[in-house]
């Protein structure tokens, strides 16, 4: 059942900022990002690492061998543990291509997350970060579970 | 352990030697066969033993003072005749080192000197026999010249170089060469030997070893340095159609060391844009591993674990490095294998990468 989560009036959460929230056991984290609202799990695939806390940025894309172009600016996050990239917007992780299914969180929205604090292990099926649609509405930004 | 039932092979590690320097005078300049005369052929050594007698199968020297492995009659009564041996290919000996040499061009005309020996005293002579280029890696140029020289013969099948070097070879001075391989539908192959003399680095990170069981040590270490390198240098993306051949160093480090390299380039990936796929892909799709020597767990039913991991069925070729001492019989250095498996490490995985045609054995 889908579940609206009160985070902070829009007001107060200027862009290029973020917040994170605890909703029962889980931690995620709400990002401004140029006016633009994200939220992903705070919680790395790999080991569990807070991945809301990490650096937003862009990369370096596909490309001919030694040549080099950054680009995506803001659009990705990168654990602060152990450097794991992650497009903010779906939570596909950059470094699997080849999952090319693209998740769709809207579809998601009315399924509650299922809670696991189990770790990431290599043979598992490659990580994605659950995200969530975030509106703002009377003032106040939401997050959609 | 049980036995695979093999009925033909394609041995992809076999040595053959000059009896004398003398054997290259007719391919050399006088200038060279002076030189040589006086000075030897001058390769550079780190000055180690070997093992067995004087590094090969006690019973493989052929008596009356003959070199080792200079003797095709018994090569083929020891090996090409004992076993269903389809094709044998030939990895020289003497001649490996040629890339530790300072001396570029002469590097390069004892590595044609020693292609075309091998090919008028060895290829020429029984038709199971296949070469390997030897090239003077210091020059790029110089190795095209001997690649395109020799590449269109349909019993050349591969161009050599040693594992010791002076740089990784996914470095991109190694271009020229790839070129040409890529050109003429060669797979490069790689065989231990030249680590840590002439003008190559030390054998290994922690400098030079003391003795010669530690000195071997160093094969799997310069062929993991140099998957690597073939991986983030880019060599695959650049050259999408090369085949790499690791030679006697090892087999069973390769999975675990797959998974290293995949977990490195998860949080490095943007380091290297270019490599779009996991290294582990890269590597199973383009490089292949010869057997001997065979690392034997307890109990050695054990290896079937790690030939799943490896995709032994694609990526391991059998090889039995005549004469050395440290040979691997076809029927009994090797697990029982599943049927299918058996056949692809005996045999058909090295015809896809030396594209060597099917036929049928002469009854011995």
């Amino acid at each position: 059942m889908p579940r609206r989560i009160a985070v902070k009036p829009a007001r107060e959460f200027p862009p290029n900022t973020r917040e994170i929230i605890s909703v029962g056991r889980q931690s995620i984290g709400v990002l401004n990002i140029d006016g633009e609202y994200f939220a992903l799990r705070n919680h790395c695939p790999h080991q569990g690492a807070p991945l809301c806390l990490g650096m937003i940025s862009g990369t370096t894309l596909p490309n001919e061998p030694y040549t080099y172009e950054y680009g995506r600016e803001n659009e990705i996050i990168t654990c602060p543990w152990h450097g794991w990239e992650f497009e903010i917007a779906s939570g596909k992780s950059i470094f699997n291509p080849h999952r090319v299914r693209v998740r769709s969180y809207e579809v998601t929205v009315d399924t509650p997350e299922p809670e696991s604090d189990e770790f990431w292990r290599p043979g598992d099926e490659d990580p994605t970060i659950p995200t969530y649609d975030v509106s703002i509405e009377d003032g106040w930004v939401f997050v959609h579970l | 352990m049980s036995t695979n039932v093999i009925d033909t092979i394609i041995d992809c590690d076999i040595h053959q030697r000059l009896s004398s320097p003398a054997n290259l005078f007719p391919y050399l300049s006088s200038a060279r066969r002076r030189d040589i005369e006086a000075y030897g052929l001058r390769f550079p050594s780190v000055g180690h033993l070997n093992g067995g007698d004087r590094g090969y199968r006690h019973d493989s020297w052929p008596g009356g003072g003959e070199m080792v492995g200079s003797d095709l009659e018994l090569m083929q009564q020891q090996l090409l005749d004992a076993y269903p041996i389809e094709y044998g290919i030939l990895l020289g000996q003497e001649i490996r080192p040629v890339g530790t040499l300072p001396d570029v061009d002469y590097a390069a005309d004892l590595s044609r000197a020693y292609n075309e020996w091998m090919i008028e005293h060895w290829l020429e002579q029984d038709d199971r026999l296949r070469g390997v280029l030897i090239i003077p890696t210091q020059s790029p140029s110089r190795s095209v010249e001997e690649i395109d020289r020799f590449a269109a013969r349909e019993d050349i099948v591969g161009v050599l170089v040693a594992n010791g070097s002076q740089h990784p070879y996914g470095n991109r001075i190694y271009d020229p060469i790839y070129e040409a391989c890529a050109r003429h539908s060669l797979p490069l192959v790689l065989h231990t030997g030249g680590e840590g003399t002439g003008i190559n680095g030390t054998p290994t990170p922690a400098g030079h070893p003391s003795y010669y069981v530690e000195h071997r040590q160093s094969r799997p270490m310069g062929y993991m340095a140099h998957l690597a390198s073939m991986v983030f240098e880019g060599l695959f993306e650049r050259f999408p159609d090369l085949n790499v051949v690791f030679v006697e160093g090892g087999y069973t480090w390769l999975p675990t060391y797959l998974w290293r390299l995949d977990a490195d380039w998860k949080g490095l990936r943007s380091q290297t844009p270019w490599v779009v796929k996991a290294p582990s892909e890269y590597i199973l799709e383009h490089c292949t591993f010869t057997s001997q020597p065979m690392e034997l767990p307890s109990p050695q039913s054990q290896l079937m674990t790690v030939f799943e991991w490896a995709d032994a069925s694609n990526t391991l070729m059998f090889a039995s490095d005549y004469p050395h001492w440290d040979f691997d019989s076809p029927e009994l250095s090797l697990p029982k294998m599943p049927p299918e498996m058996a056949r692809n490490v005996f045999s058909e995985t090295a015809r896809r990468v030396f594209k060597l045609p099917s036929r049928v054995l002469a009854t011995a």
